[in-house]
């Protein structure tokens, strides 16, 4: 404001600032004019000066006129006001070029070139003040809202901060319905409603990861330290962001930093003694007021074996190193983003879980613990994993004057995926699985808010290549592919009242595979291959041929949903989700041997594509100090693809149990129930429990690896007079699963100079367990100019051996005992 | 606006199928299985005899193989597709055997890897597991047997005595990093089993 006085006033004495002015020869005469309205009205007279230029100011939020903002034309330092409707106009200009400044007291200055050559008439759009727009800007860093109808969950910044240090699958299992399938101590994958991997959709910064999720032992390939949230749809919720996903969505993201001068950061380091392990975290943001930001993100992590109460788990330390940086600038308007991320991570798998063969299985299964225990290591050996992931992206997006905002990402993603086995000679320091995965995706979407409706649409492509390295000297367990993927979505949600929202929205993928793999003869024969795929072979070498097939799946999701406030305390969704999902590479043509279960998968090339419905109610139910959610869900299967074993394949090595893939009708069904009950200003009792239950629609047997019933319950208690001290009690309790398949078989082997016979029971879940927790958080403290804050966290107190149904090598060893973290927290 | 917003990106996807589905069309080459142990021979020769006899254990599965197992059939635990290898022996002998163990997946190149297994002596051993059906049969390490760091025979050379006449199951086994080195019976030894083979002796007057 000050500046546009002075402006004034210069301008009232001399008409100086006109150096650049192609009229100056004829308009810098002009100074008789001195009050603010003969200035407005000044005069050229040139020849070429007798153009009109006009226009209207309005508020670019709203679109309503600006009054009494001054335009000036700089080079010839002519002023006027805008009127009540915005409208301003000036006369007699010259043509070429001018510079105009646009100033409004709770505006940004606005300023533009114009090249005159006849008269215009311009509509001009006026930013508010950073200050006075606070209020948007809070709004637009307030995460946005994943989905008016289905309910989200998200992780508070405790909960996530306590699981900094232990994967994002054990984080989210923290909600209820949600359990983690696991692969020994090390290697968990989130698992929704019974559903997991390629039906469990991980976004992230907009952007579904593609890191072989197929596999039951691939835990995701992400750091969720380099996201500010976590949140979670239990359903294909999200269909912007994925469309094949009937188990849920979790979304990881990143909140805009201020547009303001600062430099800001958190660092977490936890100490662990299960493990003895360390794990450094460390984020920065430099923001600018120009709204130019930088962050830089790296995670560390050291551990060695995991020890369960009785013995070491030998094997199963971790090295993880992780980086990310996102440079930007965020405007009210437009934002752009790129974003560079690195994933590594050296995982150990329990080292008496690599069995020759059938028997060597039922050895470990007899065995009260593992067969291999050497003394305490952080070296990792094999058989492990080690897992590299790198993404680079690029966004922009913009806001238009009529509340639509377009969105535009390109992100590039590469995975590496190596696994090691136990082998022989050289081959030892060779990975038996060497898969690279390149995926492109390029996704544009619009969006349109108004006050009580919204529209999203998009188009998106994706581009994903997959090598497998022939060098491991092993056969491919997935062969090299090329898949295209073109879709679109649409959602729409209506918001008719406060107490009313109604949400549809559908995507449409059209997916192309085009797959080369190698079948072996045998198997080529015993199939019987060769009657429907014998036209695509194209090559035959070392008794194998090799086949080529370009598979397309059009795949249909459709969602719709409501959320009421039936009473004034009850509110109520409902979603019915239906899902198509094209059957993933690996159920269709993978093919190798799996040491940790001795067991030998094959894919079904004839699969088709999967769909489901689902089902979820929400009940949310808010009664002073006590609040609940009740969430029974119910999901229908169509060519539902599971795994199971089909029979027994012998060889020289011995006997391998063979799994295959199949399609099935299924049904699964269950609740999850959460509530918090305040009990008085000290105590508080928070629960969640989930049930669940799933089986083949037609015989009624039960779907394998479906979580037995859990419920997580914690005391909370705080003093309001101390705020920076607080602790909690934690139960788990798990059940036994009763309800499983019987994969059971018979084998034969010579023990003790005896032929014995004996079952191999790899269906009979563990017993049910209870472990206790304790958590106490001391914080936040001034330090120097920082704020710290330190946690001790107690996990299996009691040191319980317990084992674990969902864990896959769960006949090898008991699950981790006691562990205590340490945990320093500082806000920078 | 909005349709320039979102054919820009299509039209540039084109050009990325484009790109790919060119360099997709390489073959993708035949791995080649290393690891595997596709066929074990004993090689039997009568101590004081220049005769042998070679007794091969394959491995289903390549072209040369019969290729019809009966998978349903779980009664069926022998190795070689069905067939039941008979060692003949006689009474009162002694045997040198001679364990070759080979990786046929490539006939144009055959591996041989004892040499390996030879070589990697400490991470390996030999069990054969006698049933108690053969009575007064006996295996032992043979005097040109290879030996571990700590001196322990890996069984790959064996001597075998015979005395009456008996008949009955072996199976011979070759373990990989196992955990001890000497047992009575599979289980005692600890590992993973790279293979298994089976075969009964029948020893005559």
């Amino acid at each position: 404001m000050l500046k546009n006085e002075i402006f004034k006033f210069f301008a009232k004495l001399f008409n100086l600032n006109t150096k650049n002015s192609k009229c100056k020869s004829c308009c810098n005469k002009q100074k008789t004019a001195v009050g603010i309205s003969v200035l407005a009205a000044s005069f050229c007279y040139c020849q070429e000066c007798d153009l009109e230029f006009e226009g209207q100011i309005l508020d670019l939020h709203d679109n309503s006129p600006i009054s009494q903002a001054t335009i000036q034309v700089i080079d010839s330092d002519q002023k006027i006001y805008s009127d009540d409707e915005g409208f301003f106009k000036f006369k007699n200009q010259c043509s070429g070029k001018i510079n105009i400044k646009i100033s409004h007291l709770k505006c940004e200055d606005l300023f533009q070139e114009l090249n005159l050559k006849k008269s215009v008439f311009k509509k001009f759009f006026l930013e508010h003040h950073i200050e006075s727009l606070n209020e948007v800007i809070v709004e637009d860093n307030k995460i946005r809202e994943l989905s008016s109808s289905a309910k989200t969950y998200s992780l508070s910044g405790l909960q996530k901060d306590i699981y900094s240090g232990r994967g994002l699958a054990n984080a989210l299992e923290q909600i209820s319905g949600v359990n983690i399938l696991t692969t020994g101590n090390g290697i968990s994958k989130p698992m929704i409603h019974g559903m997991f991997g390629s039906r469990v959709g991980i976004i992230y910064d907009g952007i579904q990861i593609e890191n072989q999720q197929w596999g039951q032992d691939h835990a995701p390939n992400i750091d969720q330290n380099a996201f500010d949230e976590i949140r979670l749809v239990k359903g294909a919720g999200i269909l912007k962001y994925s469309g094949d996903t009937p188990g849920g969505i979790v979304v990881l993201e990143n909140r805009l930093p201020a547009i303001n001068d600062s430099l800001y950061g958190k660092s977490i380091l936890n100490g662990y003694t299960n493990g003895r392990g360390l794990n450094f975290i460390s984020s920065w943001i430099k923001s600018y007021s120009n709204g130019n930001y930088f962050k830089a993100q790296g995670t560390i992590k050291r551990r060695g074996d995991f020890s369960s109460p009785n013995y070491l788990l030998s094997n199963t330390g971790t090295n993880e190193n992780n980086i990310s940086f996102s440079v930007g600038k965020n405007k009210i308007l437009s934002q752009w983003k790129t974003n560079f991320s690195y994933f590594s991570q050296e995982i150990g798998i329990l080292r008496s879980s690599h069995v020759g063969n059938v028997n060597d299985l039922v050895f470990a299964i007899e065995s009260d613990k593992p067969t291999i225990i050497n003394p305490f290591d952080y070296q990792v050996n094999s058989p492990k994993q080690i897992n590299k992931h790198h993404t680079a992206s690029i966004q922009y997006s913009k806001r238009n004057s009529s509340n639509g905002k377009l969105n535009a990402k390109y992100s590039w993603q590469r995975n590496n995926r190596r696994e090691y086995d136990v082998r022989r000679g050289d081959l030892k320091y060779k990975p038996a699985l060497d898969l690279t995965l390149n995926t492109h995706d390029l996704i544009s979407s619009y969006k349109w808010v108004k006050s009580n409706w919204s529209l999203d649409s998009g188009v998106f492509f994706q581009i994903q290549d997959n090598y497998s390295n022939p060098d491991t000297g092993t056969r491919r367990l997935i062969p090299d592919y090329l898949k295209t993927e073109l879709g679109s979505y649409f959602t729409a949600s209506l918001v008719p009242s406060n107490n009313f929202r109604l949400e549809f929205g559908f995507r449409f993928g059209h997916q192309n595979n085009h797959i080369k793999k190698y079948y072996k003869n045998k198997r080529w024969k015993e199939e019987n291959y060769e009657e429907e795929l014998g036209a695509y072979v194209i090559n035959e070498v070392l008794s194998q041929k090799l086949v080529e097939q370009r598979l397309i799946f059009n795949n249909l999701s459709i969602n719709t949903g409501v959320k009421l406030s039936i009473l004034e305390k009850l509110k109520l969704n409902l979603n019915l989700f239906h899902t198509e999902r094209a059957p993933d590479i690996a159920e269709m043509f993978s093919d190798g041997l799996h040491h940790s279960l001795a067991t030998i998968e094959y894919g079904n090339p004839f699969l088709k594509s999967e769909s489901t419905q689902k089902f979820v109610i929400d009940f949310e139910k808010n009664v002073g100090n006590f609040k609940y959610n009740f969430s029974p869900h119910y999901v229908v299967g169509q060519n539902y693809i599971i795994i199971e074993p089909t029979g027994i394949e012998y060889s020289i090595r011995g006997a391998f149990p063979v799994w295959e893939f199949r399609a099935i009708r299924s049904l699964i069904r269950g609740f999850d129930f959460d509530f918090s009950l305040k009990l008085n200003k000290n105590f508080t009792v928070t629960s969640s429990s989930s049930w669940i239950e799933g089986f083949e629609r037609k015989s009624k047997t039960p779907i394998i690896n479906m979580p037995p019933f859990k419920s997580t319950n914690y005391i909370h208690f705080s003093i309001p007079k101390f705020k920076s001290f607080s602790m909690a009690v934690s139960t788990k309790i798990t059940m036994m699963q009763n309800q499983f398949p019987n994969h059971n078989f018979e084998t034969s082997f010579v023990e003790y100079g005896k032929r014995v016979d004996k079952i191999v029971d790899i269906s009979t879940p563990p017993n049910g367990y209870h472990l206790l927790g304790m958590e106490f958080h001391w914080g936040a403290y001034p330090f120097f100019s920082d704020k710290i804050s330190i946690s001790l966290i107690f996990d299996n107190l009691l040191d319980t051996s317990y084992r674990n149904y969902l864990n896959r090598l769960r006949f090898y060893a008991d699950e981790m005992g006691r562990n205590v973290m340490l945990q320093i927290k500082i806000h920078h | 606006m909005i349709k320039n917003i979102y054919l820009k990106p299509i039209f540039t996807l084109f050009l990325f199928i484009l790109i790919y589905a060119c360099s997709k069309d390489e073959d993708p080459e035949p791995a080649h299985e290393e690891e595997v142990i596709t066929l074990v021979t004993l090689e039997v020769t009568k101590v004081g005899s220049s005769e042998t006899v070679k007794y091969d254990f394959e491995v289903e599965g390549h072209d040369h193989a019969h290729d019809d197992d009966d998978h349903d059939d779980d009664d069926d635990h022998d190795d070689h597709d069905g067939e039941h290898t008979e060692i003949e022996l006689e009474a009162n002998s002694s045997y040198n055997v001679s364990m070759l163990i080979y990786n046929d997946t490539d006939p144009n190149n055959i591996e041989n890897v004892t040499l390996e297994i030879i070589e990697e002596a400490d991470e390996h051993q030999v069990f054969y597991a006698i049933t108690d059906e053969v009575s007064g049969f006996s295996i032992a390490s043979a005097s040109n047997d290879t030996k571990d760091s700590d001196g322990n025979p890996l069984f790959i050379k064996t001597t075998w005595t015979t005395t009456g006449e008996t008949s009955g199951d072996v199976v011979g086994y070759l373990i990989h990093e196992p955990t001890s080195k000497t047992g009575s019976t599979r289980n005692d030894f600890g590992g993973a089993t790279d293979f298994e083979i089976e075969f009964e002796v029948h020893v005559e007057e």
